[in-house]
C-alpha cells in the first residue's frame, strides 16, 4: 500500500508539473539558430544580415505566418539582405540565446515578433549598441530599440460592420484565447462596428484560456453556434480549427492574423484582416542599411498597407461589400473614429466620455466590454 | 437556454468525449495487465501528428486513421520494451515516452501546421436530414463516433468474458500466480500494450483528423492525463468509462455554455469543474478495496528465468 501511495503522489506531482509546463508550451529545437539554413554569408555578400525570431511555427496560417511573410518581403525587395530566421521560440530565455547567436553570426538587425520577446530584446539592445532591434507590438523604446505594428482596431470595426450586415440571427460569436487588454479592445471594436449598422446585434465572447488548444476551440465554436450565433470570429494563434468548424456547420466566419485563413472556409467566408508589414519592414531595413535608422514608435494602419482585408466570400452580397468599403473609407478620412465617446460598458458606466477618444496606450489595458457584448471580461 | 443549447452540450460532449473515451479504453487495457502508461500524452501526440500528416499527403482520412492507430501501437511497444523486456520502472519509462512523444510529434507535424485537410466525413442518420441544418449538424457524426460505444462494449467483453481477458486481468493482479497457472505474463503484457496503443491511436486520430481537422504542437493539451484520471474515475471498467468521458467533456461544454450565456461566474472557476468532479470521486471511493487498482499495477514482473 505504501509504495502505491508514493507512486500516486509522484504521479500527481508529475501531472501538475506537466500541466504547468504545458501552459508554457514546449520548445522544440527546430531550426536551431546555431545551424544557419544558408552557408554563413561573408560581409561582402550581404549588405545587412537580419535575424528574425517568431514565437510559434511560421506555417500556422495565423500570426506567425503573417510575420514570417512580412520578414521575407524584405529579402524580396532588397536582394542583398541575408535573413536568419528562427521559429518556435516561445520562452524568454530561448529568445535571448537565439538572438545572441544571430548577432554572433553577424546580424546587424534583429526583428522579434513574439509579444513576450520585448524585454529580452530590450536587454540585449543595451549589450549590443551597434545592433538595431525592432519588436512587433511592444511599447518600450531605446537608442537602438524601437517597435512597429499594425493597428487592428480599425480593421476589427470594419469586420464588425460586415458581420452586422450578414447576420440573420443578430448574434455574433467571438472565440478568444485570454481576456487580455488587446483582445478585449478587438472584441469591443468588432461589436461597435456591428452595432453601428445593426442596433439589435449582440456579440458573445467565449474564452478558451489557451492560445492553441484546438479541441477547446472547436468546443467553443460549437457552443456559440448552438446559442444561435451565425457569424464567428476569433483571436487565437491559428484560426484554422475555428473556421473549419464554422464552415462544417454552415456558419459564417471572419478571419484574423493572416490572410491565409480564407482557405479554410470556401463557402461561408465573409472576410478577414491580416498583418501585411512587408513594406514597412523593408523601409526599416533600408534605413538600417543607409545608416539613417532612428528609433520611432511605428504604428501603421489598414490604410498604410500594414494590414490588409481579405477578399469577400462568395455569399457576401454586393451592397454589403459596398457598405463595408464605404465605412473603411470613412475611417480613413476620419469621419468615423472607432473609440470616440460616449462609450458605455456592459453595466452602463461611461468608460469613454463624450468628446474623448480612447488612446492607443489605454487600449492594451482595457478591462471592460462595451454594452451589447455578452461574456465576462475577467 | 434554448433546446438547441441543451442539445448542444450533449453534442459537444459526444464530439470531444470520443477521443477521451478511446484513449481511456486503451489505458484501461494497459492498466488491467498491470502497466501504468503515463506516456499517454506523448503516444496521443505522435499518433495525432502522423495521422494528420498522412491525411494531408494522401488526402485520404481513412489512411490517416490507420497510420494513427499503428503509430499508437508502435509507441506503446517502445514502452513495452522498456518496462517488460528491460524491466525498467514504469513511471519513469512512461514519462520518458511522453517527452519523446512531445519532440517526435513536433518534428513529424512541423511541415503540416496550418495544412488544410478533408477530415473524416460525417455520416448523417436517416431522418435527421429533415431537420434544419443547425440541428442536424449537431448529431452528424463521423464513423469513429458511431464506433466508440461499441468499442467500449467490446473491450468490456474482451476483459471480462474471454479467456484472454481473464489471463490479462490475472497478470495484472498477480503475475507470478498467473505464470504458475500457465500464462505467459510477458507476452500478455505486450499484447495488452499493443491493443491499448491501437485504441489510443484511434482517440488521437479522432482529435486531429475528425474533430479539429488541425495539427498544432501539443494539441492534446492534457487530454492524455485526463484519460489516466478517467481510468481511476471509472474504476478500471470500460462501461463506466463511457459515463466518465461524457461527464468530463460535458462539463467543459457546460462551462462554455455558461460563459456564452452571459452568466457572470469566473470562467477560470468554471474551467475547474472537471477536476473537481475527479477529486470528489476520489474522495468518495478513496482506497476501498472494492474500487482499488489491479493489485500489481506498476510493479515490474521479474520473471522466473
Amino acid at each position: 500500500m505504501k509504495s502505491k501511495f508514493f507512486q500516486s503522489m509522484l504521479a500527481i506531482t508529475v501531472i501538475s508539473l506537466l500541466l504547468l509546463t504545458a501552459c508554457a508550451k514546449t520548445e522544440t529545437p527546430t531550426e536551431a539558430p546555431t545551424e544557419p539554413t544558408s552557408p554563413p554569408p561573408t560581409e561582402e555578400e550581404a549588405c545587412l544580415i537580419i535575424g528574425a525570431l517568431h514565437g510559434g511555427p511560421i506555417n500556422d496560417a495565423g500570426y506567425n505566418q503573417a510575420m514570417h511573410e512580412s520578414v521575407m518581403a524584405i529579402k524580396e525587395n532588397i536582394p542583398c539582405v541575408e535573413i536568419i530566421e528562427a521559429e518556435n521560440v516561445p520562452e524568454e530565455a530561448g529568445a535571448t540565446t537565439t538572438m545572441e547567436n544571430m548577432i554572433q553570426q553577424g546580424a546587424g538587425m534583429i526583428i522579434a515578433t513574439a509579444f513576450n520577446h520585448q524585454y529580452p530584446a530590450l536587454e540585449l539592445s543595451q549589450k549590443y549598441p551597434d545592433v538595431i532591434f525592432e519588436h512587433a507590438g511592444g511599447w518600450e523604446m531605446g537608442e537602438n530599440f524601437a517597435n512597429f505594428f499594425g493597428e487592428p482596431p480599425d480593421a476589427w470595426y470594419i469586420m464588425g460592420v460586415a458581420a452586422g450586415k450578414m447576420t440573420e440571427t443578430n448574434k455574433l460569436g467571438f472565440v478568444a484565447a485570454f481576456p487580455l487588454g488587446w483582445t478585449l479592445t478587438f472584441a469591443n471594436a468588432f461589436h461597435l462596428g456591428a452595432a453601428s449598422v445593426n442596433p439589435d446585434v449582440e456579440t458573445t465572447v467565449t474564452f478558451t484560456f489557451s492560445w492553441g488548444d484546438s479541441a477547446k476551440e472547436a468546443d467553443a465554436t460549437n457552443s456559440l453556434i448552438n446559442q444561435g450565433v451565425d457569424v464567428i470570429t476569433m483571436h487565437v494563434d491559428s484560426p484554422t480549427t475555428i473556421i473549419s468548424t464554422a464552415e462544417s456547420r454552415a456558419v459564417y466566419s471572419i478571419g484574423f492574423q493572416s490572410l491565409h485563413a480564407q482557405e479554410f472556409a470556401p463557402e461561408y467566408w465573409i472576410s478577414g484582416t491580416g498583418y501585411t508589414l512587408g513594406d514597412t519592414l523593408t523601409w526599416l531595413a533600408s534605413t538600417v542599411i543607409d545608416g539613417t535608422w532612428e528609433p520611432i514608435f511605428l504604428r501603421c494602419s489598414l490604410f498604410d498597407g500594414c494590414m490588409a482585408m481579405a477578399p469577400f466570400g462568395p455569399r457576401v452580397p454586393q451592397e454589403v461589400q459596398d457598405e463595408v468599403l464605404a465605412v473603411s473609407a470613412d475611417i480613413e478620412n476620419g469621419t468615423i473614429v472607432v473609440f470616440a465617446g460616449p462609450i458605455l460598458d456592459q453595466d452602463g458606466n461611461v468608460v469613454v466620455a463624450e468628446g474623448e477618444v480612447l488612446t492607443d496606450d489605454l487600449m492594451n489595458s482595457v478591462d471592460w466590454f462595451v454594452e451589447g457584448i455578452i461574456g465576462s471580461p475577467k | 437556454m434554448t433546446l438547441l443549447s441543451v442539445l448542444g452540450v450533449l453534442s459537444s460532449a459526444i464530439f470531444s468525449g470520443t477521443s477521451l473515451l478511446y484513449t481511456t479504453l486503451g489505458e484501461i487495457i494497459d492498466q488491467r495487465s498491470g502497466i501504468v502508461n503515463l506516456g499517454l500524452e506523448g503516444v496521443m501526440l505522435v499518433s495525432a501528428s502522423s495521422g494528420f500528416a498522412v491525411t494531408a499527403i494522401t488526402d485520404n482520412p481513412y489512411l490517416g486513421v490507420l497510420v494513427s492507430i499503428l503509430a499508437g501501437a508502435l509507441m506503446n511497444m517502445i514502452l513495452g520494451f522498456l518496462v517488460i523486456s528491460r524491466r525498467a520502472n514504469q513511471l519513469a519509462s512512461g514519462l520518458a515516452l511522453m517527452f519523446f512523444g512531445f519532440g517526435l510529434s513536433a518534428w513529424i507535424g512541423r511541415s503540416y501546421v496550418g495544412a488544410k485537410i478533408n477530415g473524416l466525413p460525417r455520416i448523417s442518420l436517416p431522418g435527421l436530414s429533415n431537420l434544419p441544418v443547425l440541428y442536424s449538424s449537431l448529431f452528424n457524426f463521423d464513423l469513429l463516433i458511431y464506433l466508440v460505444i461499441p468499442a467500449a462494449i467490446l473491450v468490456w467483453w474482451l476483459l471480462f468474458h474471454t479467456r484472454w481477458g481473464l489471463g490479462l486481468r490475472a497478470v495484472g493482479e498477480n503475475a507470478d500466480t498467473a505464470y504458475a497457472s500457465g500464462r505467459n505474463p510477458l507476452r500478455i503484457r505486450y499484447q495488452a500494450l499493443f491493443v491499448g496503443g491501437l485504441l489510443v491511436g484511434l482517440g488521437a486520430a479522432h482529435l486531429s483528423i475528425a474533430y479539429t481537422m488541425n495539427w498544432t504542437e501539443y494539441m492534446t493539451a492534457g487530454r492524455g492525463f485526463i484519460a489516466v484520471a478517467l481510468v481511476i474515475f471509472s474504476k478500471w471498467n470500460p462501461l463506466r468509462a463511457i459515463v466518465g468521458a461524457l461527464l468530463f467533456s460535458g462539463a467543459v461544454a457546460f462551462q462554455l455554455l455558461l460563459q456564452s450565456s452571459g452568466i457572470q461566474i469566473s470562467p477560470f472557476l468554471l474551467d475547474t469543474i472537471p477536476y473537481i468532479l475527479t477529486i470528489l470521486v476520489l474522495i468518495a471511493w478513496g482506497g476501498t478495496p472494492k474500487h482499488s487498482a489491479p493489485a500489481s499495477l506498476g510493479r515490474v514482473y521479474q520473471g522466473t528465468e
